[in-house]
């Protein structure tokens, strides 16, 4: 690293996240986006490479980065604004996913983030994109994104969308940051739309995922795993009672998410809903140590102890050959030298250089994270 | 806002409206130089029966459903993708505007035609393809009328969600331009959650897909800037859309009040205890009298105010759902609840609820229409606002609401012919922008910003915001061609930032 200007070490050290490892990185914990946009401004100023850390529960998706600077948000980590009888809340970046559930919870309420996601932040949710199971019914997290505040590449302190829940006014930057990686600037605070947890759930296990898929209306998700297929259910208590008796089943009340792969090869594959079945037989002949397919959305994560390069080739073509993509989320490197996390680099990819450069003209947020170097 | 029928605003001339930003121009001076005529290619490219450029066909499309008129040169009906990316290959070698429109049902100006420009009609790519029963998903074409879809596919068991008033003529491609809404986006949302890809042709004249059948496809969503566009990111050429299960239950309720308080109130209540009915509609008096003269719906005109409440989904569900709303309603002071019996009474409430705007005609020459949206715990005090406003300048205002969402569609007859009245009007009608902003709202929920909400932009966002905006704009579009003039102020590109 080149020798930083004292004004500069004088801003890490004062805004130096006390809580983090030091592993001879600065790592800075902003306690406000004009602080986050200041320490942009500085890290572009010096030609620092900035990554951002929520709960480093994500730290191994994309391509790999190597950063002088470290953001952390864990001082933006409170409920900032909760409306209950909007159904609207307003959240800094670093609280994480199960605080925030909980909290509304006491008032039978959900943001529908990831089920099993212990330590995520809500900023690295949206940061990733990432999405619940409950996003058959629900739909996926960026939908409930209503509005971001963030520090660009370039320093600003900017807003993206507004905090009602429906807007059609001027171009949806809360939709484009989300999924961003970090890759445009730091997420400091994120308003979501809220929606009442159903008075009644179960968990009700099926044969044929498709076929429940087929007859249950609106459930809130079909999973099916190495150990079998599940039709999660929410309503009222008849309606919950009805739906399990039309699928010819038994279920338990409550809804039992299957345990999170944490298998050190952990891959994504999203494909079309109609060719999860398909996609399904694939796997399994591959034989991975834990699987889970949501059906009717269209996304498989498998978890492998090890993974022939080869056969890791086979899948991503498929995947590829039925217009989706095949992504690794840990472990490329135990897969085979080289191999790339994202595949191919995506589509209008001019566009998407435009965008990366003028949200990040010195390229210092995450440089080169997502597919096509952007 | 919108002023409708009338002349209101004549004073502002197409060039007037169609002031460039200076820094969207370019270094080039002769970027718009509405002298070069592309019209020999484009006959060569589509034949004479596809290139209209007759004054009459010029005046035809000039115009969305707004007044503001603009002047295009030359009118293309294109049949393919192909097509469209031609001529936006030939519109970009003449530098010349492009403004790419559906059916025109646009309130907002976002359709009216830069001057000189090309306006690409897309009406005629309405082809309904690819419909994935197990994905829930079709690809279709832009031109495909919205109720179209839904009837086209009503025998699958499937629907598209967002069904503005609009939707007897309006496309899915203006859907998409403005991010539509409707009644049954409360439950569902609005056209963005409801566009799964798009095709499209960029500024270069290149044909790409963004999004699809797979979810979470890596690199930036670009699917999620293109709606709510306006035709200023890209001409969209085919869109995924997603489809959703046909309820197996849906019942619908009138619930009648004496004031308007009651029925906000029942509003706020029935969304506090965390029920999303399918559709949450409000119409005060002015507006239940115009649309009973009108349609004969059967709705009590001495009401104060009526609540159309439709819950969805499973018997078992819905049954409940019912109960609740009824329950909220009574202690509301409800004094009738109707629940309406078949589909064809169904069918006759929503009739009078999206045929609110026709019925105006009968009432005065002309309105001016506004959409805002508001937090929902702000909507009764806004709304108290608006009346204020309306009264304080002896205005005529009737209101129909998408209450659920805060989404307010205040309303005003007049009569332009008034000396000064549609001054009077647009400052009313300012006004209650303002009161909605300062209640923590935007400037529209549903019908974009097109023109005339252009230079309110400021009232929600700041600079840095709305540069952040230009940003985005300039990297689909850096030479400013597809729909200038429209979305962003004048000046929104902050010149330091560009320079450095």
């Amino acid at each position: 690293m080149t020798t930083l200007r004292t004004s500069t070490l004088r801003l890490f050290e004062r805004l130096r996240d006390e809580r983090a490892d030091d592993d001879g990185r600065f790592v800075v914990a902003p306690a406000s986006l004009d602080e986050a946009a200041a320490l942009m401004t500085v890290a572009a100023s010096e030609g620092l490479a900035v990554a951002f850390l929520g709960g480093g529960t994500h730290s191994n998706i994309g391509n790999p980065v190597t950063a002088d600077l470290v953001v952390t948000t864990s001082n933006m980590a409170s409920i900032i604004d909760w409306q209950p009888d909007d159904l609207t809340v307003v959240v800094g970046a670093g609280m994480t996913v199960d605080d925030l559930e909980a909290t509304l919870a006491e008032r039978r309420q959900t943001a529908v983030l990831p089920e099993t996601a212990p330590g995520a932040t809500i900023g690295g949710v949206i940061a990733t994109g990432v999405s619940g199971y409950r996003r058959l019914r629900y739909g996926p997290t960026r939908d409930r994104v209503l509005r971001v505040e963030m520090a660009t590449g370039y320093g600003k302190a900017i807003t993206g969308g507004s905090l009602v829940v429906k807007s059609s006014t001027g171009y949806g930057v809360q939709r484009l940051v989300t999924g961003s990686l970090g890759s445009l600037g730091l997420i400091g605070t994120v308003a979501l739309k809220l929606w009442s947890r159903p008075i009644s759930t179960a968990t009700v296990p099926v044969t044929d995922a498709a076929g429940a898929l087929a007859t249950a209306y609106r459930p809130l998700a079909v999973l099916e795993t190495e150990d079998g297929a599940r039709c999660y259910l929410g309503g009222t208590e008849e309606e919950v009672a009805s739906q399990t008796a039309e699928l010819a089943s038994d279920g338990s009340a409550g809804l039992s998410w299957p345990e999170p792969i944490g298998e050190p090869i952990r891959l994504s594959v999203r494909v079309p809903p109609h060719d999860v079945g398909e996609t399904v037989a694939l796997i399994r002949e591959m034989d991975p140590t834990r699987w889970i397919a949501q059906h009717g959305v269209g996304i498989v994560t498998v978890g492998f102890e090890r993974l022939e390069t080869d056969l890791f080739g086979d899948l991503r073509s498929w995947a590829v050959s039925r217009r989706g993509s095949t992504v690794v989320l840990d472990g490329a490197e135990l897969i085979g030298d080289g191999v790339d996390p994202w595949g191919h680099a995506p589509a209008a990819i001019e566009i998407q250089r435009r965008i990366k450069v003028s949200f990040d003209p010195a390229s210092i947020c995450n440089p080169g994270i997502l597919p096509g170097g952007l | 806002m919108h002023v409708a029928n009338s002349c209101a605003d004549a004073g502002r001339s197409g060039s007037e409206v169609f002031t460039l930003p200076h820094d969207r121009r370019g270094d080039d001076p002769g970027r718009y130089d509405v002298t070069m005529d592309p019209t020999v290619e484009l006959i060569d490219l589509l034949g004479a029966s596809r290139v209209h450029t007759h004054p009459v066909d010029r005046i035809i499309y000039a115009k969305d459903s707004g007044v503001t008129a603009g002047d295009p040169a030359v009118i293309v009906l294109p049949d393919t993708t192909e097509e469209v990316a031609a001529v936006v290959r030939i519109a970009s070698r003449a530098g010349i505007p492009i403004v790419a429109r559906g059916a025109g049902t646009g309130l907002a100006g976002g359709a009216v035609p830069a001057p000189g420009s090309i306006v690409i009609v897309l009406t005629r790519l309405n082809a309904i393809e690819e419909v994935d029963e197990i994905g829930r998903t079709a690809w279709v074409g832009p031109g495909v009328v919205n109720l179209d879809l839904s009837r086209a596919l009503a025998d699958r068991g499937l629907h598209f969600a967002p069904d503005p008033a609009s939707q007897q003529s309006s496309t899915i491609g203006g859907n998409v331009g403005t991010n539509a809404g409707g009644p049954h986006c409360l439950a569902e949302g609005t056209t963005a959650a409801h566009i799964l890809g798009v095709e499209m042709v960029t500024a270069d004249g290149d044909v790409v897909i963004v999004g699809g059948e797979a979810p979470d496809e890596p690199g930036y969503d670009l699917r999620g800037l293109i709606v709510g566009s306006e035709g200023t990111l890209g001409i969209v050429t085919r869109v995924l859309v997603r489809l959703i299960q046909n309820p197996p239950d849906v019942v619908t309720m009138l619930l009648v009040f004496e004031n308007i308080h009651q029925a906000a109130q029942t509003v706020s209540d029935i969304v506090a205890t965390g029920l999303v009915p399918a559709a949450l509609e409000m119409m005060d008096q002015p507006m239940i009298v115009a649309v009973e003269n009108f349609m004969h719906a059967g709705l009590p005109t001495d009401a104060g105010a009526v609540l159309i409440a439709e819950v969805v989904g499973h018997p078992a569900g819905t049954v409940v759902e019912a109960a609740l709303i009824e329950e909220i309603g009574r202690r509301n002071d409800a004094r009738e609840i109707r629940t309406a019996a078949d589909d064809d009474e169904r069918a006759l409430l929503w009739k009078g609820r999206k045929n609110a705007f026709g019925s105006i005609a009968q009432s005065a020459p002309d309105y001016y229409l506004s959409d805002t949206v508001v937090p929902r715990t702000r909507f009764v005090d806004v709304l108290d606002e608006i009346y204020a406003i309306a009264e304080r300048d002896g205005l005529r205002l009737m209101n129909v609401f998408h209450a659920g969402d805060g989404n307010f569609h205040p309303l005003v007859t007049f009569d332009a012919s008034e000396p000064g009245m549609s001054e009077k009007v647009i400052n009313a009608a300012h006004d209650m922008v303002h009161a909605a902003v300062a209640a923590g709202g935007t400037l529209s929920g549903e019908h974009g910003i097109g023109l005339e909400k252009r230079d309110l932009m400021h009232l929600v966002f700041t600079p840095e915001d709305l540069d952040a905006q230009a940003r985005i704009r300039d990297a689909f579009d850096p030479e400013g061609s597809l729909n200038p003039g429209k979305i962003l102020p004048a000046g929104a590109r902050l010149t330091e930032e560009r320079d450095a």
